[in-house]
């Protein structure tokens, strides 16, 4: 092994402490830089890429076909800011389905299956113009008989099967032939013009469908100007809908690109640590070797390998960091793209190489360049003066201090420590740097797993999922969910008037309301993703602590409220009209506000179930949420229940609610990357305390040869960083405050929501007092370890030490 | 007054790794108001011994028991109050903290004892005036010369009233002038009773400081002879008459 050799493994074998932290640091900054990274680019590139070269749509618009001629439509592609357009194509909107009884697998014959937009175009098969669609199974369909579907929309056991239009009169039957889909989710069932024609006649109601790109279409307000400049160019009310490649992309990407913004804040949070720490330990092994750098220049080390020895004390464990950071990183993406690539299709779900390259040699130019300005000093430096300088603070430097402290009412050991911080400043502003990166990530993280709490709270335990007793038809208990579509006469349901009436009688129930899937469509909901709900509601549900974000609850025949994601989506307004089909009767509501709620689908709304009867339509309720008394007995009610509801061919059943797995998995990964920053937050205080110690062992020995007892001695070090840990935690916690706000709004766009204040406002008193003292906690924590080492040094070496 | 004697070390050993042992069965005994000189060559073990006597160290065998406390037995906290209370020490270096002022160098061995800040500062004060250097309570010790320096030393040495002062080579970066200066100091604090134990490889400080010298070869002892004619030797004598 060369001299070098030699000289960088000494240092690195003597500053284990050091060589660990600086190891830790930059696994955890990779590591998150890495996930965040990898899950924006791989996230986003399978839909841009497809996008791209599908020729996507930006706008798929839906032209009601008997208010607008096939000439208008056409001539829409000529409006301002439109580059291109395609169509018309006919296009009839969610048409009920269920699989057909001809499907080999028993488990899904007959069973379900959403409703589906289906169009037919002059070539299905086209790869030229826009929004080509493609084909991933099969074959496309050649005669009237058959049909293709994207993979999302059929079960994969009944491909070659039939779907059968379960709503339609006659209830056309197609031949499952291929699985075809379209980028923008334009459509979801292609046909030949043929087959189209068979649905028409059934009786669907088929409108007209332009495609178009325009010149501006990045954000959803671009979408919406450019939606406006279609729709003023036909009669009025003839746009019935607008589908943006933007909800696509969110139905495509949501889940996981919801990971993205907080994983960027712990990947800038970690690297700035990871400088920071390198920074604090190549200095301080700088200062604490002058004299040692000064025997190897004696010796004849140049200034260039003096500066690459030091600088490789700090890339050996960077690298190590490095390494692991970028293998861990692309494990644990595999199981949050998992999700994201199936929905497009791709054919793996993992993280581009670039991004592992970038990351990994980004880190290590940074680390380089960090760790290589005080190596360079140290290369720099005379031999003479690194051989006779002392390691000892410079005098005069904290004198004021300690002469102020002195004079404070507390135990000597602690006046001397409070005052030591200002010996060497700089130090200080380094360990307080460390504390307060380390408070960051504490506030940030205590706030966004609250935030994530509250939302699961208001998920799982608020709204359609309130109350530990519901009431369903006894026909459903111990059947499979969905067996049967909302609008299948086999579907049971309440008589919500009797089930209602017959709750209010059994002692115990303080409040109840039923609700349940009308099977009613609205008209320009999206088509991709999943299928929009509109519940019908019977009852006072107000007890269920349902979030409304802006106006009000309906209070009349005719009015609704539309759920946050859906109005996102659509971009429907507080005083908007909507339309409703049930069964090709269609009623317009007034939307008179927007609620939060995240049960069952994306893209829900709601209504009373008068507004339905008023409107000829079928209100369906299958479920009662209900609420007991706090003295009732829970056994007794049941029993109560149970005689009452059974000749009404319901069952009490206790509620169940699932947990939601993509915010346990934040949890996790947030409960990971805290616990990692922390520590080497701690482990930085602890480095700059350790050299502290070491350069102080003399004074420490002088002490401890006056009298200074060990517990006087911890306490001495535990103070020296105390204040410089209260300061760093009361300026942490505000600016993880604001990196928690920051990271939240982008958190919910991703994943197409509006967050109620339930869930955004998290930092109460009850929550920032104690985060106020994270900045000394860490402090001490990471201040303990040498602590001890200094009460259990030996006096008399250290005595001998100058 | 018993007559057990303040300092009584019995067959101290004290080995360091595999190498021949620092301290080899040294026996010693002070009287209390003695004041003895351990003479010695650099490795001859005479600051272990004193490093043993302080508590700063302890024996491989063998035992110290100074003012009755087997300080060999004594943990680190024990260590510690013993010092505080029977002991104070002077250094060849001085050993002031150079960010404290004069009076809080002094003042520090009485505060860790747990003494109210005002019975310090009045104490701090008065032993500065007793060794004459008290116009530099406000002063930072690398502002004095090297006499004033060790003046503080003693000072603070003397804070808690210790039973035994050890003095570590306390001349041995000073200048002759200075010599002087702290050799009449410590002559002055043993004519008044101050039992003292004084480190040195001077012989000549020796010999006219300490009323017996004790001489260590190779950890050993070699020689315990009385210093008849000096300062000590003659106060000593004068005090028994």
């Amino acid at each position: 092994m060369s001299a070098l050799g030699k000289v960088v493994r000494s240092g690195v074998g003597r500053r284990r402490v050091q060589t660990l932290v600086m190891a830790l640091t930059t696994f955890t900054a990779v590591l998150s830089s890495v996930l965040s990274l990898g899950l924006l680019t791989a996230v986003q590139a399978p839909f841009e890429h497809a996008f791209t070269t599908r020729d996507g749509a930006h706008l798929a618009v839906q032209f009601d076909g008997s208010k607008v001629t096939a000439v208008q439509t056409t001539a829409t592609a000529h409006v301002a800011g439109v580059t291109e357009a395609a169509g018309p194509y006919p296009i009839a909107a969610a048409l009920d389905t269920t699989v057909g009884t001809d499907c080999p697998k028993t488990d899904w014959a007959g069973h379900d299956n959403h409703p589906i937009t289906v169009t037919t175009r002059p070539d299905l098969g086209s790869t030229s113009g826009m929004d080509q669609l493609v084909l991933t199974q099969g074959r496309w369909p050649t005669s009237p008989g058959e049909i293709a579907l994207p993979a999302n929309n059929y079960a994969d056991a009944c491909f070659g099967s039939s779907v059968v239009f379960s709503s339609l009169p006659g209830k056309p039957s197609f031949k499952v032939v291929g699985f075809a889909d379209s980028v923008t989710n334009s459509a979801t069932g292609f046909a030949t013009a043929d087959g189209f024609a068979r649905l028409t006649t059934a009786g669907a109601t088929t409108d007209e469908q332009m495609l178009y790109r325009f010149a501006r279409a990045g954000t959803d307000a671009d979408i919406a100007t450019d939606k406006q400049a279609v729709a003023a160019a036909v009669p009025a009310g003839a746009v019935e809908d607008g589908q943006s490649y933007l909800t696509a992309e969110q139905q495509a990407t949501g889940n996981a690109k919801a990971f993205v913004p907080f994983l960027i804040a712990f990947g800038i949070l970690g690297l700035v640590l990871s400088v920071l720490i390198i920074a604090i330990v190549v200095s301080g092994a700088v200062a604490s070797g002058i004299r040692r750098i000064g025997i190897l220049k004696s010796l004849g080390f140049t200034p260039s390998q003096v500066a690459r020895a030091y600088t490789a004390q700090a890339m050996i464990p960077a690298t190590l960091g490095v390494v692991l950071g970028t293998v861990f990183g692309n494990l644990a993406a595999g199981p949050i793209l998992n999700g994201a690539s199936e929905q497009l299709g791709a054919a793996s779900a993992t993280i581009p190489f670039w991004v592992s390259a970038v990351v990994s040699l980004g880190t290590l130019l940074i680390v380089g360049v960090t760790a290589s300005i005080p190596a360079l000093r140290a290369g720099r430096m005379p031999a003479v003066q690194a051989l006779v300088v002392s390691r000892a603070p410079k005098a005069g430097r904290g004198q004021t201090a300690q002469r102020l402290a002195s004079r404070l009412p507390l135990p000597r050991a602690m006046s001397l420590g409070l005052a030591q911080p200002f010996a060497r400043p700089a130090r200080a502003v380094l360990v307080g740097a460390a504390v307060l990166l380390g408070t960051v990530s504490v506030t940030f993280a205590v706030g966004l797993g609250t935030a994530f709490s509250k939302y699961q709270a208001t998920t799982m335990s608020s709204g359609f999922n309130v109350a530990s007793d519901i009431v369903i038809p006894t026909a459903d208990v111990g059947a499979p969910w969905g067996l049967y579509g909302p609008n299948d006469p086999r579907h049971a349901y309440l008589d919500a008037t009797k089930v209602a009436a017959a709750l209010a009688k059994v002692p115990g129930t303080k409040a109840a309301f039923g609700w349940g899937d009308s099977g009613a469509t609205l008209v320009g909901a999206p088509i991709g993703g999943e299928p929009p709900v509109l519940y019908t509601v019977s009852g006072d549900f107000s007890w269920t602590n349902m979030q409304l974000l802006s106006g009000r609850w309906y209070s009349a025949p005719g009015e609704a409220v539309v759920g946050d994601k859906l109005a996102s989506a659509v971009g429907i307004r507080v005083g908007d009209d909507v339309t409703v089909v049930q069964q090709n009767k269609q009623v317009s509501l007034k939307v008179v506000g927007i609620n939060f709620d995240t049960h069952g689908s994306d893209y829900t709304a709601m209504t009373d179930a008068a507004t339905f009867t008023a409107a000829g339509l079928t209100p369906r309720i299958d479920q009662f949420n209900v609420e007991l008394a706090s003295n009732a007995n829970g056994t007794d009610w049941s029993t109560a229940a149970t005689a009452a509801l059974t000749p009404l061919n319901a069952s009490v059943q206790s509620n169940s609610s699932d947990t939601n797995l993509l915010v346990i998995i934040m949890g996790t990964l947030v409960a990971m990357f805290t616990l990692m920053l922390t520590v080497v937050a701690a482990l930085g205080v602890l480095s700059m305390v350790v050299q502290d110690t070491r350069e102080r062992v003399h004074d420490l020995g002088i002490f401890k040869a006056l009298g200074m007892t060990p517990r006087q001695t911890v306490a001495m070090v535990l103070t020296s960083v105390a204040l410089t840990g209260l300061i760093a935690g009361l300026v942490g916690v505000p600016l993880g405050v604001v990196v928690e706000k920051a990271t939240q709004a982008p958190m919910g766009h991703a994943i197409g929501r509006h967050l109620p204040p339930s869930v955004t406002h998290v930092y109460t008193a009850g929550l920032l007092l104690p985060l106020l003292a994270a900045g000394v906690v860490i402090a001490l924590l990471g201040a303990l370890l040498p602590a001890g080492w200094a009460a259990r040094s030996r006096t008399a070496t250290a005595l001998r030490a100058e | 007054m018993t007559n057990a004697p303040m300092i009584d070390v019995r067959e101290a050993t004290k080995k360091y790794d595999d190498g021949p042992p620092a301290l080899a069965g040294v026996n010693l005994s002070v009287a209390s108001g003695d004041c003895v000189a351990i003479l010695g060559h650099s490795g001859s073990g005479k600051s272990t011994l004193l490093n043993l006597i302080a508590g700063l160290d302890k024996p491989s065998s063998g035992s110290v028991t100074v003012d009755g406390t087997r300080v060999d037995q004594l943990g680190e906290a024990g260590s510690a109050k013993y010092r505080r209370a029977s002991i104070g020490m002077i250094f060849q270096f001085f050993n002031l903290l150079d960010d404290l002022t004069v009076l809080d160098n002094v003042m520090v061995p009485a505060q860790l004892a747990g003494m109210g800040k005002g019975e310090a500062k009045r104490r701090a004060v008065e032993l500065l005036g007793s060794l004459g250097i008290e116009r530099h309570v406000k002063a930072y010790p690398q502002r004095l010369s090297g006499g004033e320096r060790q003046r503080v030393a003693v000072a603070r040495a003397l804070m808690n009233k210790p039973a035994l002062l050890l003095a570590d080579e306390p001349t041995g970066a000073l200048d002759s002038s200075s010599v002087e200066d702290v050799r009449r100091l410590l002559l002055d604090l043993n004519a008044e009773g101050q039992t003292i134990v004084l480190v040195t490889h001077d012989v000549q400080l020796a010999a006219t400081t300490a009323h017996r010298t004790i001489e260590l070869v190779d950890g050993a002892v070699a020689r315990d002879v009385v210093n008849s004619g000096s300062g000590a030797g003659l106060a000593a004598a004068q005090a028994r008459r």
